[in-house]
């Protein structure tokens, strides 16, 4: 079976019944329906995947459309996207990541006729995007936006391109391409090659697909890389793929997408788009980027619209786990005692990061905590820590920081870096001087201890945390 | 800092709302946004920017 959004989300019902929150509450996208709900849930700890089950269009209108929202909230639910167990989601899901990415699943072509994505279509005058939710999530959003991936193709190396690209809603046939000039991003890099041969850029927004589909779009590739073979590799088996409907034959888009939006971005087209609250937990400043022509809208009669909640958990673990295994493959080549890597979610996923080494030399923790910065350019801050340290534990990391930093001489900095010098702060134990022991519970009295024999059963068994081992959550409890 | 954009601030000449902007779009020909009321206006326009 051709595995999508709607065989995931049946995966879970299956093996998770708790997993999915479904709202049958109507969700008004002039409104902040949606990124109140998420908000409120977070703010209770509630990782549930989250489904609204009615939404009305930009006028009102009723539809026959759903949101999926937190597909990527918890690191277990991205484990469970690729295949792995949920007490898989720390650095056994960063290493299978990075696995994933150098291997290759070469896509299916499929007809139209074998194209769920292809049940509605609607072009020319068909076409209008205020009959398709979206959102505005922070109070000084600019406008509507989309927040998935786009797809381009290089025509003159024939790869595909799949990256992650928000689109605010200008007209009903118009969206912005949010590229940023001054970054470079792969999509640009298209974009440019078109605009230097006045060429127009063709390129598809995929609008809900299985959430392997998009941890592929987010893997760490090079340019050049054709990215369906990637995301077939994170979704173990072929992308699907099926002519687009207006941009060529030759033009392949997912054929097991809920909702594909198609469109021309012309040679050096500027609209205006942001302030639109982004990864980093700030507003973006307001900058011209390309826009698209909406030249075809194909969808699912009942589709699924998914959306990320930008700025908040699931974006962030979309940024740091790739980085993770990749960091951790990079550093393994030059210091084979590197044990752990991990960018935690108050970095958003990307500033910050956490390395465990099995320390041999004194100087292994700051050699250690510079090649990160190496190979992540929005890195900022690097903490390495002993073995003993669990990364992926943030309480743990800060502990080991502030008791084994020598700060005149263990906090390092990478001069001249663009914005703001880099941070390193070794917080490994010296090997060579007297250090106080770690206090432990004998592992013995751990083991031989079945706390279940010790404690009353909880009354209420309170939320479930998404994927976590029973034995994890009996801990939580007795610890609360 | 990574999130110290190379930025300026404008106040929308029609209904005051602050925010702001790459300064890509300091002294350039495209209209700004006011992310409130969606005026479109120049910077030069602005009864305020602070950069």
């Amino acid at each position: 079976m051709s595995k999508d959004l709607r065989t995931y989300l049946a995966e879970l019902d299956r093996h998770w019944p708790d997993a999915i929150l479904r709202i049958g509450r109507e969700v008004d996208p002039r409104e902040f329906h949606v990124s109140a709900v998420l908000q409120h849930l977070e703010d209770r700890g509630d990782q549930r995947v989250v489904l609204f089950e009615k939404s009305l269009d930009l006028e009102g209108r009723t539809t026959n459309f759903s949101l999926a929202y937190n597909l990527f909230v918890t690191r277990e639910l991205c484990a469970r996207a690729i295949g792995l167990a949920s007490s898989d989601a720390k650095m056994p899901l960063s290493l299978e990541f990075s696995r994933r990415e150098a291997r290759r699943v070469e896509p299916e072509i499929v007809p139209l006729s074998r194209a769920p994505v292809k049940e509605v279509v609607r072009t020319g005058g068909e076409i209008d995007l205020s009959r398709v939710p979206m959102f505005r999530y922070h109070e000084q959003d600019i406008g509507l936006y989309l927040t998935m991936v786009a797809v381009m193709k290089d025509s003159e190396e024939n790869f595909y391109d799949v990256s992650f690209c928000k689109n605010m809603l200008v007209s009903p046939k118009r969206l912005t391409v949010s590229l940023q000039r001054k970054l470079h991003k792969h999509l640009l890099n298209i974009v440019e090659k078109n605009e230097e041969h006045d060429r127009e850029t063709p390129i598809a927004m995929v609008i809900g697909h299985h959430p392997a589909f998009y941890l592929g779009a987010g893997a760490l590739t090079t340019f050049g890389n054709d990215d369906y073979g990637t995301i077939g590799s994170f979704l173990d088996q072929a992308v699907r793929l099926t002519p687009s409907e207006s941009l060529g034959k030759d033009f392949l888009v997912p054929a097991d997408a809920e909702m594909i939006v198609e469109g021309i971005t012309p040679p050096h087209s500027a609209e205006i788009e942001n302030p639109f609250g982004e990864f980093s937990r700030y507003y973006q400043p307001q900058v011209a980027v390309p826009y698209m022509d909406v030249t075809a809208i194909t969808f699912r009669k009942d589709a699924i619209v998914q959306g990320i909640f930008p700025g908040h958990p699931g974006h962030f673990n979309l940024g740091g786990i790739p980085k993770e295994g990749s960091l951790y493959r990079e550093i393994k080549r030059v210091f084979p005692g590197v044990q752990a890597v991990h960018m935690p979610h108050s970095g958003v996923g990307r500033y910050c990061c956490y390395v465990s080494i099995k320390k041999r030399r004194e100087e292994d923790g700051k050699l250690v905590g510079t090649v990160p910065h190496v190979f992540t350019n929005q890195l900022q801050f690097v903490v390495v820590v002993d073995d003993d340290v669990d990364v992926f534990n943030e309480q743990e990391v800060i502990w080991a920081a502030v008791t084994r930093a020598r700060f005149d001489k263990d906090i390092n900095f990478l001069k001249g870096m663009p914005r703001s010098d880099r941070v390193i702060i070794d917080a490994t134990v010296p090997l060579n001087e007297p250090f106080p022991k770690k206090a432990v519970v004998p592992r013995e009295a751990l083991e031989a201890c079945v706390l279940e024999e010790w404690i009353a059963p909880a009354k209420s068994a309170g939320k479930k945390a998404v994927g976590a081992a029973p034995s994890a959550r009996k801990a939580r409890h007795a610890g609360s | 800092m990574p999130v110290r954009e190379d930025i300026f601030w404008v106040a929308c000449p029609k209904c005051g709302e602050k925010f702001y902007c790459d300064v890509q779009l300091r002294h350039g020909s495209i209209k700004l946004m006011c992310p409130k009321c969606h005026h479109r206006f120049l910077d030069s326009e602005s009864p305020q920017i602070i950069e």
